[in-house]
């Protein structure tokens, strides 16, 4: 059974928001890979599924390829019909599999036939998966784009291996997509990349999920929240030291730390030693629906990232209503406008410096209200901005050709180094072998083309399957 | 190869058609379908049978390992040992794994029941209530290093009326492709249509 919309098929039945309505360039069949999504929860797993959603409300196909997770494996739909398949691949370490660079390419070749991808979105440098779909991809002949969320040093030695790999992997990358310039500057500088063919998109939020709600306030006090993981790389260190200095300063202060980490242990030392159990709660893990709740009970958002591409939280924080203070690091001081956020060094009496002016802007009544903050925020990045603009992207990279085997060996020769470019070269050559041995076991001809299930008249909807059976009961009864 | 319809082939009783189809490895498999009466209706999946050629190729590559060891340890034993081994890795694959047929029967009124029947002959069946049907569906699954399309039946949940107890594939040895896992899911639509309908008509009478 042929799909009911091919990639670059007709949009007669799109959504009436769709392209056929814009009259604009051909629908893509996009596949999202990472190891990074639901029901794992956070700002890589929340890009791609509201990227998805409205890639599809443009009228495009979209699929998610990620690892399974505990008995969420197989195919399975989200809204929209948005099909993810989570595959049996074994984790090896913080969510991310463990891999060969050949022992997906079966699985990710039968995902790309059947579905008739024509690009494949690869998402975080920390994801083995991304770039085994990326590897494969280009053997394959399809268009790839890599979206990169995080920033990376250059000196010590992870670093310096994870920035090889990502040498490899976007050398022959038709386009890069990252979220902010900062981002963008890191990343062309570790992959040693044509910054040509590097775009920034920032992320988003969904400002109906984060509104401001002044009554949830405790006004006798002044509160500010916390919400992140509790690593290192979040400043936990930061905030162990800034909690008694301005506790000790001021009385009616209070800080509500919502996330769990390994640094969860400094935080509660913190509390044990100076007694501060009625000033600080930690209220652990929170999932993503609870987030706003949290933050409404806030006066002041308190951010100690050491380091961050984004940082989404601020804007969600914004979105809320809460004046924002945070450390001076990445791509954070393009993320808001100078009066919505106090920028800080990332250091224990810059950040209560900015605390305490923030704290003496709220006693003066100068802050703006938490709806004009909201209103403002929620015109800034919205996910129809960021599908549009990645929209533009996949439109670019169509016009592209994929380098050919001889050229693509040649490119990583050059681009990757003596040593790494022949062993990666050598690896291109072999996946190519292989990849030649699947066709001749598995014809691309006998792979069954999977129903198109995205949209609002997809194969996931009533409508489909009752337009269905009307059209089997036509059909003469076999005698 | 296409399912282009066809009547009645050579040595197919009247009132049975068959055609021919793929399944999801790319063997070819044949679709036969009768039709009873109008709410009971059997299908059936015949796969190629064993071939004497494989047969004879891989009892040959058993033996010629063996000889070679053999010629190694010389030790008799070890030619004794194959041909034992093969013969009994034969019957256990002719009783126990390969099925040359599977297939279907669709009684509107009484259920639905299952039949494999193996290359040696035995044959496994099994029975389902229609009262525990919920419904037929070609579903999609991560199989080996493939995704496919399966038919299956949904058992109904006797503590919820919405949910499925249970999950029961069909045709699991043949793995036939979509085009033909949509004949036999429009098949099994019609009769369980024709289910759900009664009560209505019965009720206007």
């Amino acid at each position: 059974m042929a799909p009911r919309r091919s990639a670059g098929g007709s949009g007669a039945e799109m959504a009436a928001g769709g392209r056929a309505a814009r009259g604009a360039a051909a629908a893509q069949s996009v596949c999202m890979v990472s190891d990074f999504f639901y029901p794992n929860m956070g700002g890589v797993e929340s890009h791609i599924y509201q990227l998805s959603q409205c890639l599809i409300e443009r009228g495009h196909k979209v699929l998610v390829v990620t690892h399974a997770y505990g008995g969420r494996r197989g195919v399975r739909y989200l809204s929209n019909g948005l099909k993810v398949y989570y595959l049996p691949l074994r984790v090896m370490y913080n969510q991310s599999t463990a891999t060969t660079l050949f022992h997906s390419l079966p699985l990710l070749r039968c995902i790309f036939l059947r579905e008739r991808v024509s690009v494949v979105h690869a998402h975080s440098s920390f994801s083995a998966m991304a770039h085994d779909a990326l590897f494969h991809a280009k053997t394959m002949g399809l268009r790839t784009v890599f979206t990169d969320h995080s920033l990376f040093g250059f000196a010590d030695v992870s670093s310096v291996l994870t920035n090889k790999l990502l040498t490899v992997s976007l050398c022959d990358t038709n386009h890069i997509i990252c979220v902010s310039y900062t981002s963008k500057e890191n990343t062309v500088l570790r992959a040693a990349l044509d910054p040509r063919i590097v775009s920034v998109i920032p992320n988003a939020v969904d400002p109906t999920d984060f509104t401001p709600d002044p009554s949830r306030r405790d006004d006798g006090t002044v509160t500010i929240v916390v919400v992140s993981r509790l690593v290192y790389r979040k400043g936990i260190d930061l905030l162990s030291g800034i909690i008694p200095e301005l506790c000790q300063k001021y009385p009616e202060l209070h800080f509500l730390v919502g996330g769990e980490g390994p640094k969860r242990i400094v935080l509660e030392e913190v509390r044990e030693r100076y007694q501060l159990h009625d000033r600080v709660r930690l209220l652990g893990a929170l999932e993503h629906q609870d987030v706003r709740n949290v933050l409404v009970q806030g006066h002041i958002f308190l951010n100690t990232s050491l380091t961050e591409a984004f940082c989404m939280a601020i804007v969600e924080a914004a979105s809320c209503g809460l004046q924002v203070v945070s450390t001076k690091v990445g791509g954070i001081p393009e993320v808001l406008p100078e009066n919505l956020i106090i920028l800080c060094e990332p250091s224990v009496k810059s950040l209560c410096d900015g605390l305490e002016k923030a704290i003496a802007q709220l006693r003066s009544g100068t802050l703006p209200s938490p709806e004009a903050v909201h209103n403002k925020v929620k015109t800034f990045y919205t996910w129809r901005d960021v599908a549009e603009r990645t929209e533009k992207v996949y439109e670019r990279v169509a016009g592209e050709k994929v380098l050919p085997m001889n050229e693509r060996l040649d490119r990583l020769i050059s681009h990757c180094g003596p040593v790494t470019g022949y062993i990666f070269a050598l690896l291109a050559v072999l996946n190519f072998l292989f990849l030649v041995f699947l066709r001749w076991m598995t014809p691309d001809s006998i792979i069954d083309v999977a129903i198109d299930a995205t949209g609002p008249k997809g194969a996931w909807t009533k409508q489909y399957f009752s337009g269905k059976k009307g059209r089997v009961k036509e059909e003469p009864p076999i005698s | 190869m296409e399912a282009g319809s066809c009547g009645p082939p050579p040595g197919c009783p009247p009132g049975v058609e068959e055609r021919p189809f793929r399944s999801a490895s790319g063997e070819p498999l044949a679709l036969r379908r009768r039709q009873h009466s109008a709410s009971c209706r059997e299908l059936a999946l015949r796969r190629p049978r064993l071939q004497l050629r494989s047969l004879s190729a891989v009892t040959s590559a058993v033996w010629l390992a063996a000889y070679g060891v053999f010629v190694l340890s010389e030790n008799s034993m070890v030619l004794s040992a194959a041909i034992f081994i093969t013969l009994i890795g034969l019957i256990i694959y002719l009783h126990f794994v390969k099925i040359d047929q599977e297939s279907l029967l669709v009684i509107g009124s009484l259920g639905i029941q299952l039949t494999s029947s193996y290359a040696s002959g035995k044959e496994s069946t099994t029975f389902i209530e229609m009262s525990r049907v919920k419904d037929v569906v070609i579903n999609e699954a991560i199989y080996m290093q493939k995704v496919i399309y399966y038919l299956c039946i949904l058992l109904k949940d006797p503590q919820d009326p919405q949910g499925v107890s249970e999950v029961v594939p069909l045709f699991q040895s043949s793995q036939p492709r979509l085009d033909c896992l949509m004949e036999v899911y429009k098949s099994c639509q019609e009769i369980l249509d024709q289910r759900k309908e009664a009560p209505q008509s019965s009720g206007i009478k």
